[in-house]
């Protein structure tokens, strides 16, 4: 699966304001919401439905919220820089300043999990997330991704 | 005649010395301890500074009675807990996985070396037993952290798979020394099982309570008190011998039973033990070595390797597999627990049995196991750790370092005095309260002692006094360690996300696309993971649902899972990996074999 499948520069936030998980995760779906062509609602509630079972914080300032949406054609995902981190409710208790959101079709089954695991690997990456940090433009961002996951998979 | 005394005294005691100080080599090397102890006795003996020793009855019965002293503290240390936890599979391991090995080695060494199928089994059965000690230790000193589940399998196994492989041993020696062949097998043999393994479970019971009641009731001087339950415990297994029951079970049986008993003074006599132990063991493992020939082992030394190798890639996997099918292990636990078969000082001893019993080459016998116990040792013991890791068997630590000392409280077997010592970045140094049931009654700060209501916020150095309850410790370290330092597998081992146990089952399924069935839609996760997981979930346990895997993070004190983690990673392919690798290994053998036949 190739990393550029799943995200397009157009949908990298690159310094978000926001002050409430609630907020970011709102901002992002208004985004989504934008390159899918869905009412931003539907988008909110299914990952909001997700962070019930469970935060999707990871650690180290990092989140990956998820879910899947009805009669979606393709996987697609929105990051987010946040200028200021926000609490995330994270195992970890660190609070949150990089947000990975993925939206999967309800038929993708497997790739779902596979692009979600992906996501996990690639913020894994201590490397890679300092360097995410540091950039300002969604440009440098999404250059860095892809630059990581091509090198990880050679 | 006196000098000589001396001599003998200081040999002795010089051996001891040295094997004493291989330890510290082996915790730097991560060499299989019991192999710098034998090796101690091997330079020491005939074939190296020229030790003569060849008393093999007289080392039958020192290496019996060192036995009898590890098998007690074996029992005495296994918490009843664990042996619950684990006592299914691993006695059916001890039972029918001795059998099943020796039976599948009896036929390689009959095929191998000619000697007949009886011959080959009694071998078979020499070899049958894992080592509790060399379990034990390396486990220990490995450094690794297993889950729960396979560490009591792996102890509980090597603490009582010991009178199996005697009576297999015993049986086969009188038949052999008899002359008699098959018809006699059968009945009678079986017969035997019954009679030592009954009498020996129902002595051992009986001795425990016995022992228990004797350490309640009497009021022994302090010192005298661990000096009498040694005595105690080698007349049960003398007097189980001698009505004719299997002492060794009777006395692994009453450790069970008195190290459970909450006993009074259960630290100190613990100590004494692990003393004992050691000394055992050194004693053991040095009059075996002594006791062996190196210079005649060159005519068996390739038949012996093969034989190992049969013994550590085919028997025992395959026995094993066999007996863990029914309990639902994954197939990487079984290939560990294949692994764990380290042999150790007791088939060394039991190759004795055949020289005392005066069978046709049966020195050849002791020099076969004794290149098995090496081969073993060095192939299995070295490589435990790296094994583990491979097979990702072992789980990240689950908590820092905590320092915490067990006082001894006087007549109060129910509570214990801890103390901990505070550490830098504990929850309890960052604000976190010690709950009201841990009693903390005392800080010491600086020298000075203060109550713990007025102690005000704890800080790093402190000392704090608890009187709790033997059934809390566990809860109470997680408060006085450090911060665990996070690994880097600790997301493969805890799933990339947390899940919220107390969820609808239902909703995780929506989340994911995934059908459950009618029941299932209407448990909370936790309650799906604990059906899944046989209804004993432990920490580290997985559970695939749907396409994701749950992990058990944490449980409480009663075995409610708490937290729990979700994998995204579908099943591993490193175990294909491997069984393609083993399968090739397995023919790679195969031809090994016909090949040395052809030679023969």
């Amino acid at each position: 699966m190739d990393f550029r499948t799943l995200i397009e520069p157009a949908a990298i936030l690159p310094a978000l304001k926001a002050t409430s998980k609630r907020q970011v995760l709102q901002d992002m779906a208004t985004k989504a919401a934008e390159l899918i062509g869905r009412p931003e609602r539907e988008i909110l509630e299914t990952i909001l439905n997700r962070e019930k079972l469970g935060s999707t914080g990871v650690g180290n300032g990092i989140a990956i919220p998820h879910g899947k949406l009805l009669e979606l054609d393709r996987i697609t995902g929105v990051f987010a820089r946040l200028q200021k981190p926000v609490d995330f409710d994270a195992l970890d208790e660190e609070p949150v300043d990089l947000v990975f959101l993925l939206l999967a079709p309800e038929s993708s089954g497997a790739d779902h999990l596979k692009a979600l695991s992906k996501v996990a690997r690639l913020l894994r990456d201590p490397d890679t997330v300092a360097k995410i940090r540091s950039f300002q433009d969604a440009g440098s961002i999404y250059s860095t991704m892809v630059r990581s996951t091509t090198q990880n998979a050679a | 005649m006196l000098e000589d005394l001396y001599l003998v005294i200081l040999v002795g005691t010089v051996l001891v010395l040295l094997a004493a100080f291989s330890s510290l080599l082996a915790s730097r090397f991560g060499t299989p301890l019991l192999l710098l102890f034998l090796s101690v006795g091997l330079i020491a003996g005939t074939d190296g500074l020229g030790l003569e020793f060849d008393n093999a009855g007289l080392a039958y019965f020192i290496g019996t009675l060192a036995l009898a002293v590890i098998l007690f503290d074996s029992g005495f240390q296994t918490p009843i807990s664990t042996f619950r936890q684990a006592a299914a599979p691993a006695l059916t391991l001890a039972t029918i996985g001795v059998l099943g090995t020796s039976i599948l080695f009896g036929i390689a060494a009959d095929w191998l070396l000619g000697i007949g199928l009886f011959e080959g089994m009694l071998l078979g059965a020499i070899v049958g037993s894992t080592d509790a000690a060399a379990v034990f230790f390396l486990l220990k000193t490995s450094g690794i952290v297993l889950r729960d589940r396979i560490r009591s399998l792996l102890e509980i196994e090597s603490g009582t798979n010991d009178p199996m492989a005697i009576f297999l041993t015993i049986a086969l020696v009188e038949l052999l020394s008899t002359g008699g062949g098959f018809e006699q097998l059968g009945l009678s043999v079986l017969l035997g099982f019954v009679q030592q393994m009954g009498l020996g479970l129902v002595a051992g019971l009986l001795g425990g309570r016995g022992i228990a009641f004797f350490i309640a009731k009497l009021s022994v001087d302090r010192g005298l008190l661990p000096i009498l339950i040694l005595a105690l415990s080698i007349a049960v297994f003398a007097l189980t011998g001698a009505l004719g029951g299997s002492g060794f079970l009777a006395v692994y049986v009453a450790g069970l039973y008195a190290g459970n008993a909450g006993l009074k003074r259960a630290p100190s006599i613990r100590r004494f033990q692990e003393g004992m132990t050691w000394l055992a063991q050194i004693i053991m493992f040095l009059i075996l070595g002594l006791l062996a020939t190196p210079r005649n082992f060159d005519a068996i030394l390739i038949p012996g390797i093969i034989l190992a190798l049969f013994l550590i890639f085919i028997a025992r996997p395959v026995a094993v597999s066999m007996c863990l099918w029914p309990f639902g292990f994954r197939r990487r636990e079984t290939l560990f627990v294949s692994w764990v078969g380290l042999r150790g000082a007791v088939s060394i001893l039991l190759a004795i049995l055949p020289i005392l019993g005066e069978i046709e080459g049966s020195y050849a016998f002791f020099n076969i196991a004794f290149v098995i116990v090496l081969t073993s040792l060095l192939l299995q013991g070295w490589t435990l750790a790296s094994v583990a890791r491979w097979l990702r068997l072992t789980v990240p630590p689950r908590i820092g370092p905590v320092e915490k000392f067990e006082l001894e409280l006087p007549g109060a077997a129910d509570h214990e005095l801890l103390s901990y010592r505070v550490v830098e970045g504990s929850p309890v140094a960052t604000g976190s309260r010690v709950p009201r049931w841990a009693r903390p009654s005392l800080v010491i700060r600086n020298g000075r002692s203060m109550r713990y209501q007025y102690a005000g916020r704890l800080q790093p150095g402190d000392h704090v006094y608890l009187f709790i309850s033997p059934r809390f410790p566990p809860l109470l370290d997680r408060l006085f360690a450090s911060r665990t330092p996070v690994a880097e597998d600790d997301e493969e081992f805890f799933g990339e996300f947390t899940v919220n146990p107390d969820s609808q089952a239902s909703s995780l399924a929506e989340a994911y696309g995934f059908e459950l069935d009618d029941t299932e839609n209407e448990m909370t996760i936790a309650e799906v993971m604990s059906r899944r997981l046989g209804g004993y979930p432990s920490y580290g346990d997985r559970a695939p649902i749907g396409p994701v895997e749950l992990i058990v993070r944490e449980t409480d004190a009663d075995g409610v899972i708490v937290s729990a983690g979700l994998s995204l990673s579908p099943p591993d392919d490193t175990l294909l990996t491997f069984l393609r690798t083993t399968g090739s290994g397995r023919s790679a053998l195969g031809r090994l074999f016909k090949g040395t036949r052809s030679k023969d």
